[in-house]
């Protein structure tokens, strides 16, 4: 956790463990968590939307991850459900902390990866982030272009 | 009829009597004799045809027998030293000690022992490339001491010493002392790690085996020939006999069987060893380079953790009421192995992907 921290300034990975009790969903669970909790041990430049939370239900058995907003447009959830099933292994023996190591770890390879992609083509990630409302002004466009076409008055052709 | 038979008889009395008298009559013709001043005048002409021998006088060889033994005394010849007639060689006598050491000091460095150049230079070279090749083939080397036909072994050195002395250690080894011209006295003895094995009389048995080969042939060379081509095939077949022993005797004979077994195969150091020395020169500058990769490897592997990623900070919409959220995220369940991760994949319900 340190070293991601480390290597990735921005992000923060942080880590529940517990039972949920009448809680039945997990990535409920994980939502609401990162959305309402405030972490002590967090510099303050580093809000919850660089989090990345790891939820883990020993007696559910069952494990989520949920991230930010910041990580939004470079990850997606299968990068995050690659991460849990490195740990799959080592969590069906109990080994609550080697899996928790190996998630991380992938983690930090599909970190690194989306960076320095994102420094070559940052405009990939941003169209995956558009608002709806400039989608909505491009669609549009788009058939404002051919209810144009079609008004041109007979006889006219409008070259392919 | 019996006065015709008596005719020729009668002749050849007759004959025989006539041919007596004129026998009794026959006086040898005189040798001719020089005329008066003849022979000065060829004396002078400078040669006189058959003077050398048509005259009484002796022959000079034969009468300058005293004028021989003066010349002879004339002649300054120093007279052998005591080590010189020691050394004389006797080819009926013991092998010289000027060759003893090369023939007893240590176990020869090659098959063919030959101090004395009993053969030639092409002989030599052709059997011990034969000696070669049989060792690359059999486990069992094949030495050969040459010795000549009637020379006879130092009283100091004794066969079974010596091959104990130099054989005790490496491969296992027949050592034979061939006697060049004289087969018949060869003897045959074999490496204290064969004795076990290979019983005194099948070592005779190869022996003879082999000397009856070389008989065959006239020339002391290709008897020899014949000899070691014999012995060859001998030694095979002892091979095969320790072979056969062995898996009958399944863990008894294993030391010597391993150790033929590892000693017959070139040691790793031995097949690499061509390609080190084609490599040796280069072994500077390989370093460098090589000191070079690993200094590289060390450096981009500090840089790498030392390189520090950021993201651009892009806009997003809230969504799901999310201030910082929007729940996307996978969840697992390792409740069973029998449900892995492959098939829970695909999970999310429509509502929590993103828009």
């Amino acid at each position: 956790m340190a070293r991601i921290g480390r290597r990735f300034p921005q992000v923060f990975v942080a880590i529940y463990t517990g039972s949920l009790g009448e809680i039945s969903n997990l990535r409920q669970f994980g939502f609401w968590l990162l959305n309402r909790s405030a972490f002590e041990d967090l510099p303050p430049d580093k809000p919850n939307e660089a989090g990345v939370l790891l939820s883990i239900d020993p007696d559910s058995k069952a494990a989520g991850m949920v991230f930010g907003y910041l990580l939004d447009p470079f990850l997606d959830e299968s990068d995050t459900f690659d991460c849990l099933s490195r740990a799959h292994a080592y969590w069906l023996e109990g080994r609550y902390a080697d899996g928790i190591v190996r998630a991380l770890a992938h983690l930090e390879g599909v970190l690194a990866r989306r960076s320095r992609h994102a420094r070559r083509d940052p405009e990939h990630f941003q169209r995956k982030v558009l608002p709806p409302a400039m989608m909505g002004d491009l669609v549009r466009r788009i058939r404002d272009g051919h209810r144009a076409a079609e008004a041109l008055p007979d006889g006219e052709e409008v070259t392919p | 009829m019996r006065r015709s038979a008596r005719l020729p008889g009668m002749w050849l009395v007759a004959m025989t009597c006539a041919a007596t008298a004129q026998g009794a009559s026959w006086k040898e013709p005189e040798l001719p004799a020089w005329g008066e001043g003849e022979r000065q005048t060829f004396e002078e002409s400078g040669w006189v045809a058959g003077a050398l021998l048509l005259t009484d006088e002796t022959i000079p060889d034969e009468r300058g027998e005293e004028q021989a033994v003066a010349s002879d005394a004339a002649l300054d010849i120093a007279e052998p030293t005591a080590d010189e007639i020691a050394e004389t060689e006797d080819p009926n006598g013991e092998i010289p000690e000027s060759f003893w050491p090369a023939y007893f000091e240590k176990r020869p460095d090659t098959f063919l022992v030959d101090p004395q150049d009993l053969l030639s230079p092409v002989d030599y070279r052709d059997r011990l490339a034969f000696l070669d090749y049989h060792a690359s083939d059999s486990s069992i080397d094949l030495f050969v001491y040459l010795i000549k036909g009637g020379q006879e072994f130092p009283g100091e050195v004794r066969e079974e010493e010596l091959v104990e002395r130099c054989f005790s250690s490496g491969r296992p080894a027949a050592v034979v002392f061939y006697f060049l011209g004289a087969p018949q006295r060869s003897t045959i003895a074999l490496s204290p790690s064969l004795t076990d094995a290979v019983s005194s009389v099948e070592q005779r048995r190869a022996l003879d085996s082999s000397v009856m080969q070389a008989l065959e042939k006239t020339d002391p060379v290709d008897q020899f020939e014949a000899f070691l081509v014999q012995m060859s095939i001998r030694i095979y077949w002892m091979e095969r006999m320790i072979g056969t022993e062995r898996a009958d005797s399944a863990n008894e004979l294993s030391p010597v069987v391993a150790k033929q077994a590892s000693e017959s195969e070139p040691s790793l150091a031995a097949k690499l060893e061509p390609y080190l020395h084609a490599v040796r020169p280069h072994l500077p500058m390989v370093f460098v380079m090589f000191s070079a990769l690993i200094t590289g490897c060390a450096a981009n592997f500090v840089f790498r953790r030392k390189l520090r990623y950021r993201f651009p900070d892009f806009d997003v919409e809230p969504r799901l009421g999310g201030a910082h959220a929007a729940g996307i995220g996978a969840v697992i369940s390792f409740a069973s192995a029998s449900l892995p991760p492959a098939s829970q994949r695909d999970q999310v319900p429509d509502y929590l992907r993103r828009m």
